[in-house]
């Protein structure tokens, strides 16, 4: 058993021995880490795998918690296996967005893909807003609570825990497959990709749609944790989160995003708690990461890999 | 169909906003073109371009003298603010990967949002219209805010100053030249950091001057800034990046759609923007002006 694995194993074991140790506040926070983990890590697999950088990711995100939390309401889901079936259609519902999106976006690469799928989250960020009927407007969804025990925050981690594993390794898998070594090559030379007959827009179009899924997950879930959904979630600060994420963490690191997401929420719950002017300080943790910290925390960490 | 007179005024407030609406665009698309830059922070910049109007509009209490020195010092003010930005941080990261200058300039906008907070506050702010143009103007028989009709016609020098910078002198030569091949352009020798520090300053300032005169029109407050870099987005996909004159066709074809939408589909005239946009993209995706690259 190498380093690696032993490592794996322990991060498992202290994350299912978590709550044990945790106040309910502090458990809420490790929902919103794991949630976030996710988000992030499905970001990094169009950036930093894909090279395809999307300003729009938090479009997902937040259609992933609107979806759940509206089919749990309509539904009136009150067990807890109905409650489960939410998650996987919440996933479907933002597929099925990121596949109308992605149509569109990966027509452009690099800055101006990065433009059109900011563009495209800030049209449905107008929607959220506007089709009042549907999200509630301003006001979002309200009083969203997991049925029975899973209300309480200890039994939703486990409940978060359970989703977000499989799904982080499902996206290990996809970049260790065929399939994702192929995204890695067309990332580096999209010509020679195509020249070798693989249809490039195709293969990021599935990437788009995969990714997006699993942020509507993350939505979803977190979405349940929070008992709220705001039109904000598919604001643009909200798409800048997973890239600041990704970067703080390290995008060369497979993990390196979710560390920069547990980094980051911390840092958010800490600061906000202390300061109303949360983005100025954000500003200049950017600036200084951006500046001095080209590798993230992950290099930090492990300074050997290139 | 609505009402020919209130077509005619919609139309009109489209093609001023589409001219407020090129003073940004034209700044981003010429940072892009020549920094390969995409600026997150120019609808920010703009925001403080507007503020600075209001502060000097209100304490000049209107009058036309101080409208017109409060376009001046918005464009100097924000010219300098880019200078320093491009030198101070920009400069460092052209050689890093897309996100890096993405965040970076995303960092600004958070900077800016509550730099404006702390200085001007979070209320919305109504400035006052200069005398000379506070009126109504009759033209073919209709009546028209004489401030919508100035801002047409500043829009209008302002896009003819840039085609003379751009075709008539050796700076909007360099422009043009680092926009195609800005290596090549290096290596027949021009000092292309001093062109960048320049071009960047020049777009800055132009949005600058955009928000200074959107200011009487629109409510001055922190989240200005969200729409106006949407649209101008916008303008630039359908536009083509790094052309000016694309820039200048997109705006003006937002700005009226925007306009005719508030009448076809009150309350979602947005979504015929990004309809528009999406065309474009299907039929040209590299925009109407753009190079295919």
């Amino acid at each position: 058993m190498n380093a690696q694995r032993v490592g794996l194993i322990g991060l498992i074991a202290v994350l299912a021995l978590l709550p044990l140790a945790l106040s309910d506040f502090w458990t809420f926070i490790a929902i919103e880490i794991l949630a976030f983990a996710l988000y992030a890590i499905s970001f990094n697999l169009l950036m930093g795998y894909g090279g395809m950088l999307s300003f729009g990711h938090a479009a997902f995100f937040g259609v992933g918690a609107y979806a759940g939390g509206l089919l749990a309401k309509s539904a009136g889901v009150g067990s807890m296996w109905g409650f489960a079936l939410v998650m996987p259609m919440a996933m479907a519902v933002a597929a099925l967005f990121a596949a109308a999106i992605g149509f569109f976006s990966v027509r452009r690469s690099g800055i101006y893909f990065a433009m059109l799928t900011f563009a495209f989250q800030m049209l449905l960020y107008t929607v959220a807003l506007k089709a009042i009927g549907l999200t509630g407007g301003d006001d979002g969804l309200t009083g969203l609570r997991p049925p029975g025990a899973l209300a309480a925050p200890g039994p939703y981690y486990y409940f978060a825990l359970a989703w977000v594993l499989p799904a982080i390794y499902v996206i290990h898998r996809l970049v260790r497959s065929p399939f994702g070594l192929t995204l890695r090559a067309m990332r580096n030379n999209p010509l020679r990709v195509e020249y070798s007959g693989v249809d490039v827009r195709n293969h990021q179009l599935i990437t788009f749609v995969i990714a997006g899924a699993f942020a509507g997950l993350a939505g979803a879930l977190f979405a349940f944790s929070s008992g709220n959904v705001f039109p904000g979630w598919l604001n643009w600060t909200a798409s800048a989160t997973p890239i600041v994420m990704a970067v703080l963490g390290g995008v060369q690191s497979f993990l390196g995003p979710a560390l920069g997401a547990a980094v980051y929420v911390i840092l958010e719950v800490t600061i906000s708690g202390s300061t109303e002017y949360w983005h100025l300080f954000m500003g200049l943790v950017i600036l200084l990461l951006v500046l001095m910290m080209p590798r993230g925390l992950a290099g930090l960490i492990d300074r050997k890999r290139p | 169909m609505t009402n020919p007179v209130v077509l005619a005024r919609q139309t009109l407030a489209g093609l001023s906003n589409g001219m407020l609406l090129f003073l940004i665009s034209a700044g981003l698309t010429l940072i892009f073109g020549v920094l390969r830059v995409l600026n997150f922070a120019h609808g920010a910049l703009f925001m403080i371009g507007a503020f600075l109007a209001w502060t000097i509009g209100t304490w000049a209490g209107g009058s036309s003298i101080g409208f017109f020195a409060s376009l001046l010092v918005a464009v100097l003010v924000l010219a300098i603010v880019g200078g320093v930005i491009e030198v101070t941080l920009l400069r460092r990261i052209y050689r890093a990967p897309h996100e890096f200058q993405l965040l970076l300039t995303f960092a600004l906008v958070f900077i800016t949002g509550d730099v404006v907070k702390l200085i001007w506050g979070r209320e919305d702010k109504s400035t006052p219209m200069p005398e000379l143009l506070a009126g109504a103007t009759e033209a073919m028989g209709l009546v028209f805010p004489t401030y919508r009709l100035f801002l047409i016609a500043a829009g209008l020098v302002v896009a003819g100053l840039l085609w003379w910078l751009l075709h008539r002198t050796r700076w909007g030569i360099l422009i043009r030249a680092a926009t195609n091949d800005r290596d090549m352009l290096g290596a027949l020798g021009t000092d292309t950091r001093r062109l960048f520090t320049t071009v960047f300053s020049l777009g800055v300032a132009l949005a600058g001057l955009g928000g200074a005169l959107a200011a009487p029109i629109v409510s001055v407050g922190p989240g200005l800034h969200v729409q106006v870099i949407i649209d101008a987005f916008v303008v630039v996909v359908i536009g083509g990046m790094g052309s000016v004159l694309g820039a200048l066709v997109a705006s003006l074809l937002v700005g009226i759609v925007n306009a005719w939408g508030v009448l076809l589909l009150p309350g979602w005239s947005v979504v015929l923007t990004f309809a528009c946009m999406a065309v474009v993209l299907i039929v040209r995706p590299w925009g109407l002006f753009g190079s295919q690259e």
